[in-house]
């Protein structure tokens, strides 16, 4: 029944995935189920090859499914890839070298142009002055800080007003003070531009600090162990992390997590 | 607490002060020094080579002559030397952008479909693996003495670095990228446009480092074979050495060089115009 009414955000149901040869062929997706409503934050949390980025590129069209149902703003993902409706902030910010921070950050309205039409297209300048990179415009990435350069992805994943983000552990490869201003920034702009979010972490605080929701998943095969809401209030700011509810929240989470692994190696 | 305050400015100052009359003149200095050092170990090997050379030659007059009677050939007939390495020349600049030509769109084919690698590819590799040497005097005999078959054998040699190394580009993007793009539903057209023709420049210049000079030793090998004709430095080198004339021979081979050379230098002028992005480490300079 909620099949048949169209679903604004991400509406994941039954799917598997398995990879491999004929015969030899591993299950990654096992029966995954997972809605995210428009405006939504949820991380999903696991332990490495349990399926997240899998999940993910599924979302993004980049995968397809063997079976089950994805869907974007009740749109197939094929439709919804179509409209550019996904914006996705891989794991590295995967800029082009060669072209300016604002050329990398314009490159979402050149490409695919005719689903331009009838969108809140952002001023590529905008978005990067309110990402603290005004004075980066003109530079290139090589001359940028992976911190900076990830900004820019992610200005490049919002610039074009998709109606979901998708990220892949972008604030992996920076160190832990770096994150937390990431976080904390992305957190800021998600506000005001709320997003259906899927956010693939390795970081319990990071999941914990930026959602509503954390997927846990477990792998062996892929499959959703537990989902824990976080009902801390909004806007979040650093002192959440000293509160009590945050402390038993990360408690219930590496619970999970522990549990979840501990299935893995018996 | 006044007193270190004040003595530390005393000293900020006398080392801005130093810094600003003496600084100019030191990092000038450091440059020349630097420019020194990598310039001299070259330099120190060719002075030395030179000087090995010219002591062989005085010893042995008939197995090669001396520095001093190349120059002096050069000079004498330089109106006939300038004339021949025009010839070798336009086959080069001809013959070599042809093949560069050719093989860039021919890997630009084979990366978008498949299918015509797998077709064309085998057929490449066996003429590929034909000696050119071969196929020179062949191409003469089909094509006559003319320009025709040395654009042709030095398009050949070009071709094949130019194939392997621009294809090896266009399909070595970032896949993560590749999925940004993909994710936007951008079309073919629009990957090659924004992502894989640039990013495929690093592998295109490893190609083109590979295929330049490779396009000296076609147009001379295609001379060498048609030497009927005298046309450009190959054939003055075979009609030399047939005559035993050293220095004609010495300073065919040595234009040749300069040719190799300035070709290499053009070469690295450019890319660094054009892949001052790239960081070189993904592919060997
Ligand atoms: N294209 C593919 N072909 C074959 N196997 C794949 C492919 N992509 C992923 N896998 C396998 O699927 C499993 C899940 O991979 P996935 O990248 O989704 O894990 P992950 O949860 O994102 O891991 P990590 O936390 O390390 O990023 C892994 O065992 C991986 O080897
Ligand atoms: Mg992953």
């Amino acid at each position: 029944m909620e099949t048949a009414q169209p679903h604004a955000g991400v509406y994941i149901e039954d799917v598997s995935k398995s990879f491999g040869p004929e015969g030899a062929r591993t299950l990654v997706l096992n029966h995954v189920s997972l809605s995210i409503k428009m405006g939504e934050f949820v991380s999903v949390i696991g332990p490495s090859g349990c399926g997240k980025s899998t999940l993910l590129k599924t979302v993004a069209g980049l995968i397809e499914a063997d079976s089950g149902t994805v869907k974007v703003d009740g749109m197939t993902v094929k439709a919804a890839t179509k409209n550019k409706m996904i914006g996705l902030v891989p794991q590295s910010p995967a800029l082009l070298p060669w072209r300016t921070v604002l050329d990398n950050v314009r490159l979402p309205m050149t490409v695919n142009p005719k689903a331009n039409a009838n969108r809140n297209l952002r001023d590529p300048r905008e978005i990067l002055e309110s990402f603290g990179l005004g004075a980066a415009l003109d530079k290139y990435p090589g001359q940028l800080s992976g911190g900076m350069q990830q900004r820019v992805a992610i200005a490049r994943a919002f610039v074009f007003d998709p109606s979901v983000l998708l990220m892949d552990e972008p604030f992996s490869a920076l160190d832990e003070m770096n994150r937390d201003a990431q976080r904390l920034g992305l957190l800021d702009f998600w506000q005001s531009n709320r997003k259906a979010v899927m956010f693939v972490t390795h970081s319990v605080p990071e999941a914990i600090m930026l959602s509503d929701r954390i997927v846990v998943m477990g792998a062996h095969p892929g499959h959703i162990a537990e989902i824990i809401d976080v009902p801390l209030p909004r806007p979040r700011t650093i002192d959440v992390y000293a509160t009590d509810e945050f402390r038993d929240l990360e408690g219930r989470v590496r619970e999970t997590l522990r549990e979840v692994m501990g299935q893995k190696s018996a | 607490m006044s007193t270190t305050e004040t003595s530390a400015l005393a000293v900020q100052a006398a080392t801005s002060a130093t810094g600003r009359r003496f600084s100019p003149l030191a990092s000038a200095k450091l440059k020349q020094n630097l420019r020194w050092t990598s310039w001299a170990p070259a330099v120190i090997t060719f002075v030395i080579a030179a000087a090995l050379w010219q002591i062989t030659a005085i010893a042995n007059p008939y197995v090669i002559p001396t520095i001093d009677q190349v120059w002096m050939s050069l000079i004498k007939d330089a109106d006939t030397y300038w004339a021949n390495m025009l010839v070798t020349s336009l086959e080069v600049v001809v013959g070599a952008s042809s093949g560069i030509l050719a093989g860039f769109i021919l890997a630009i084919i084979m990366a978008e479909f498949q299918i015509m690698e797998r077709a064309i590819m085998p057929l490449v590799v066996v003429v590929m693996v034909t000696p050119i040497v071969a196929i020179a005097p062949a191409l003469v005999v089909a094509f006559g003495f003319g320009m025709t078959p040395k654009f042709i054998v030095t398009a050949l040699v070009v071709f094949f670095p130019m194939l392997v190394n621009s294809l090896a580009g266009l399909r070595d993007v970032d896949d993560r990228a590749l999925d940004v793009m993909k994710t936007l539903h951008a079309s073919r057209w629009e990957i090659f446009r924004d992502l894989r023709f640039t990013g495929s420049m690093p592998y295109v210049f490893a190609g083109l480092r590979i295929a330049l000079p490779l396009a000296i030793v076609g147009a001379a090998v295609a001379e060498f074979v048609a030497a009927g004709q005298q046309a450009g430095l190959g054939s003055l080198v075979t009609i030399a050495a047939a005559q035993a004339n050293l220095p004609v021979t010495w300073a065919s081979i040595a234009l040749l060089c300069l040719m190799g050379v300035i070709l290499i230098s053009l070469l690295a002028l450019v890319r660094e115009r054009v892949l001052w992005w790239s960081d070189g480490a993904a592919v060997g300079r």
